[in-house]
């Protein structure tokens, strides 16, 4: 079932983007269930779905077991759908039952590369939540720390 | 007239000179613009700037462990279970680990049991990727 | 009745085409081809190229039919071209459809976009070195501005009978960015430089997106009234997509609306291109300053940007000073791709658009200068 702009519009990954990008977001966009202890993603398997919560509560765990946990709507997981190597730098598993919006990475990637202005937008909000999921991914903590995103586009 | 005699005739290095430099000045003075609107801005919204900061998570070596959050009844039973597992662990411990060992150990609900814990703060982030039992509020709900 | 069979052939196209109006035609055909099988600029291309097949059937003059005869249905369409209708239309569209905050992030980058622009001032000076009279010349120039509407605009001004061969100059080169551009970018980096990572933008707030074509539209319009058609819509158009409540006319800016100005754009144009104006030593010179002026805007916003990292404590990947020629945003592209041959893990897109969007904003500026020396 594909979501509604309204829905989108009010998720803060989509704040920016305007109503025709919304426009073509939303058919891609799939209400989905989970339920307590489900696995939504695996470290090291190929991303191929890109979630944004709008309930629950979950667990993402990286390298030596440094983890943290995302309550609030609109928080994303799958973020390497879009970054190369298009693989899985987390385990993402559900703590409570809940609701997510799951997108396939493919159509993912081939709008933002098909749409330059909507892919600036959405990738300067990956960004951001990347550099702020860094550390966990590489294990090194402190400034200056390099995050090596390889990005195609 | 070809060359630099029609160039000249027709003023042509004096149109490009200023043209060019017309350009680069209104550009100049917009980019200049552009640059002080933001500062305007954030002077305007001062005071939600302050409110946005303390809403913000506490930079790593200055958090403040809370010990007010109320713990309700059921989660207290669970506690002690999951305190002995994290005892046996060591701190600050990974929470996949913990999650791991309390399915092992057939303990249940683990995974909404440990999401209690860290609404009520029973188990608190150490900024570092782990995990630590946040003490204060075991000793306030003992005291109480 | 053998008179009156005899009258209607000699009136028919076979009977009054010459090699000119076939040659012509094969050009439009050629351009058709670009547009559809080459996807270079299919938007205008084609159009275009059915524009100049529509314009070189051979047709009885007097009889209302031609472009340029007062009251036939392409001359109406045409005075949309010729009295500078359409380009602060389509500039409506790109406004209601860019999105500005990369260039409001780092607004010093603005300054490549201008640098880009001595592309068109070098190339009025080489056109009227090789004979060009200075209208000519300017309209000429402009198609180093690589921004369409604001070539046709101003020769529409200055040199109506040109506006064919500089359209489609124009936007031939603009889909030829992608060749042009990196093996000069190429040849004024070094690896090193190159390689550069750029920090990464700021977040720019919505209030910021609203109050900038304001505050642009005024200072731009102050300093150069006769940008006004073509800014005042530009600023417009951003104006009316930042601003969210009007979502609908802004939806229409950017969809219908350019499309139905392009479509007639396209055709008047196309038609206006004729054998008498194209098939001549001009267009050869056309051609020649147009691949030039791309070369020099080019190299001049690479080079600018090498002269800021001499001043700037955050470098610039000088790669982002081609993105200052206004073809947005294929040269935006094009210096991503340049930037991630030598490091695929270098992001440059997002902040190429920054210079991209200014070089629409300096092109325009730099035409209505042009046309206000001109008009003196």
């Amino acid at each position: 079932m594909s979501t509604d702009i309204q829905t989108l519009k009010l998720l803060d990954f989509f704040a920016d983007l305007n109503f025709g990008e919304l426009e073509q977001m939303a058919p891609l966009m799939h209400l989905m269930k989970v339920t307590e202890g489900e696995v939504l993603t695996r470290k090291g398997e190929p991303a191929r779905t890109f979630f944004i919560i709008l309930s629950g509560n979950f667990m993402l765990s990286f390298k030596e077991e440094r983890s943290f946990t995302l309550h609030n709507k609109g928080n994303i997981i799958g973020w390497s759908t879009v970054v190369t190597p298009f693989q899985y730098t987390g385990t993402a598993i559900a703590l409570t039952d809940g609701l997510v919006l799951s997108m396939p990475g493919q159509e993912f990637l081939r709008l933002i590369q098909s749409n330059s202005a909507l892919g600036d937008k959405i990738m300067r909000k990956i960004n951001k939540i990347v550099s702020e999921r860094m550390p966990y991914v590489t294990g090194t903590w402190g400034k200056g720390g390099t995050n090596c995103l390889a990005l195609k586009l | 007239m070809f060359g630099f005699e029609a160039i000249i005739a027709h003023d042509g290095l004096g149109i490009s000179v200023i043209g060019i430099s017309i350009v680069f000045v209104s550009l100049i003075l917009l980019s200049l613009a552009v640059s002080q609107v933001h500062k305007l801005i954030g002077l305007w919204d001062k005071r939600n700037t302050y409110y946005q900061r303390l809403k913000k998570p506490q930079k790593r070596g200055d958090q403040k462990i809370p010990s007010d959050m109320p713990v309700p009844q059921d989660i207290r039973r669970a506690s002690r279970q999951f305190k002995l597992l994290i005892e046996w662990i060591g701190e600050p411990f990974p929470l996949p680990k913990l999650l791991d060992l309390s399915e092992k150990c057939g303990l249940s609900s683990p995974h909404s049991t440990i999401n209690e814990f860290i609404k009520c703060k029973l188990i608190i982030p150490d900024d570092n990727g782990y995990y630590m039992w946040n003490k204060q509020i075991e000793e306030k709900r003992s005291n109480a | 009745m053998e008179d009156l069979l005899i009258e209607f052939l000699s009136n028919t196209g076979f009977a009054l085409v010459d090699y000119r109006n076939i040659i012509m035609l094969l050009v439009g055909i050629i351009i058709i081809y670009l547009g559809v099988a080459k996807q270079y600029e299919p938007l205008l291309l084609v159009p275009i190229g059915f524009g100049i097949l529509i314009g070189n059937i051979p047709v009885f003059k007097d009889f209302g039919l031609g472009i340029y005869e007062s009251g036939s249905f392409l001359n109406y369409v045409y005075y949309g071209v010729t009295h500078d209708i359409y380009p602060p239309l389509i500039f409506l569209g790109i406004g209601a459809l860019t999105d500005f905050s990369t260039m409001l992030a780092r607004p010093v980058l603005m300054l490549l976009g201008a640098a880009a622009q001595i592309g068109i001032f070098t190339t009025f000076l080489g056109a009227l070195a090789i004979g060009f009279p200075p209208n000519e010349a300017a309209s000429i120039g402009i198609i180093g501005g690589a921004d369409g509407p604001t070539a046709i605009f101003l020769t529409a001004m200055l040199a109506p009978r040109l506006i064919g061969p500089i359209a489609v100059a124009a936007y031939s080169y603009m889909a030829l960015v992608p060749v042009i551009q990196p093996p000069i970018m190429r040849l004024l980096t070094t690896r090193k430089e190159r390689l550069i990572k750029m920090e990464e933008p700021r977040e720019v707030s919505k209030r910021e997106k609203i109050i900038f074509p304001i505050v642009g539209f005024l200072l731009c319009c102050f300093l150069a009234p006769a940008a006004l058609p073509l800014l005042g819509m530009l600023f417009f158009g951003n104006l009316l997509k930042e601003c969210v409540v009007v979502e609908r006319l802004a939806r229409t800016a950017r969809t219908s609306l350019i499309d139905i100005v392009t479509i007639l754009l396209g055709v008047t144009v196309g038609a206006s291109t004729q054998a008498d104006v194209f098939l001549t030593r001009q267009s050869i010179g056309i051609f020649t300053l147009g691949a030039f002026s791309f070369a020099i805007a080019t190299a001049s916003g690479v080079i600018f940007a090498k002269i800021m990292n001499l001043f700037l404590r955050k470098k610039i990947n000088p790669l982002i000073g081609a993105a200052g020629v206004s073809a947005v945003p294929n040269s935006a592209r094009v210096v991503q791709m340049v930037g991630q041959a030598e490091d695929p893990t270098n992001f440059l897109l997002m902040h190429a658009m920054a210079p991209n969007i200014s070089g629409v904003i300096g092109s325009a500026i730099a035409a209505a200068i042009l046309w206000s020396f001109m008009s003196l």
